[in-house]
């Protein structure tokens, strides 16, 4: 079983391809349902935005952690697109250059526990959200 | 690619569409036309959306279905979702996503008995 890999997007077709991919890995990883549901959605949002923005990009998926520590899930979405020129207005709920609701990055972030805009204008964006399935969670479960 | 089309299905005078596990864009874009145009057609008074399939709702599927609600109530009909499951509830309402005035039923009998009840 891979512990990593990666889901080119460059159609919209693509989209539904990283929450299958997503889904996937977060349900071997060992989250709940509400969880699984939770970074699916993430997924969802963060891959749109590489197409709507970039129009192709990438998200690399990992699997974190080891045996006796917290595990979890880290997406990378990776894009060369136009960047963000203020990552914290792009963090703004409401806060939209494309006509949608504002809701995708500020919405990832509450649904996952870490999320990192990483961006140069002109120089692409990279997004890392990770989401931990704590070892008491584990056992819950 | 082939696009999952979703039927629009006439029951007395309400529309039923039941939704995939998980539409790609396009399949829900074309929903809104599809529920528009059947809604003129058979001169139904109320929309009845069955997303009990439906693994998530991002933020584009929650404003297109917000849309079609408010398009929906412009042509005199009421929309009800039915359906939601409860990890759905949970991410949607975390992700500040509203439906745009759409009832909502725990299931499609009781969506069926709204639509009756606005008659």
């Amino acid at each position: 079983m891979e512990a990593e890999g990666q889901v080119p997007i460059r159609s919209e077709s693509d989209i539904v391809e990283v929450r299958r991919k997503a889904r996937e890995e977060a349900g071997r990883a060992g989250f709940g349902i509400t969880d699984v549901t939770r970074i699916v959605t993430a997924a969802s949002e963060l891959a749109r935005n590489v197409f709507l923005y970039a129009g192709s990009g990438v998200m690399k998926w990992r699997r974190l952690g080891s045996d006796g520590g917290d595990t979890g899930l880290e997406l990378v979405f990776i894009d060369e697109g136009p960047g963000i020129s203020d990552t914290e207005q792009a963090m703004q709920p409401g806060y939209s250059t494309s006509g949608g609701l504002g809701l995708g990055l500020p919405g990832a972030r509450r649904l996952l526990d870490e999320l990192e805009i990483e961006s140069v204008p002109g120089g692409g964006t990279r997004v890392t959200g990770r989401k931990w399935l704590t070892r008491m969670a584990a056992r819950r479960t | 690619m082939i696009e999952k089309g979703i039927s629009v299905i006439k029951v007395h005078d309400v529309l039923m569409v039941t939704m995939p596990a998980d539409p790609d864009d396009s399949t829900i874009s074309a929903l809104q036309e599809k529920v528009l145009d059947a809604m003129e057609r058979y001169g139904a008074r109320g929309l009845v959306l069955d997303i009990s399939a439906v693994d998530i709702v991002d933020s584009f599927f929650a404003r297109t279905l917000a849309e079609t609600t408010r398009m929906v109530a412009l042509l005199g009909g009421c929309t009800v979702i039915a359906g939601m499951r409860p990890s759905v509830a949970i991410t949607t309402t975390q992700l500040g996503l509203s439906l745009g005035g759409a009832m909502t039923a725990l299931d499609v009998d009781r969506a069926l008995d709204l639509v009756g009840d606005t008659a």
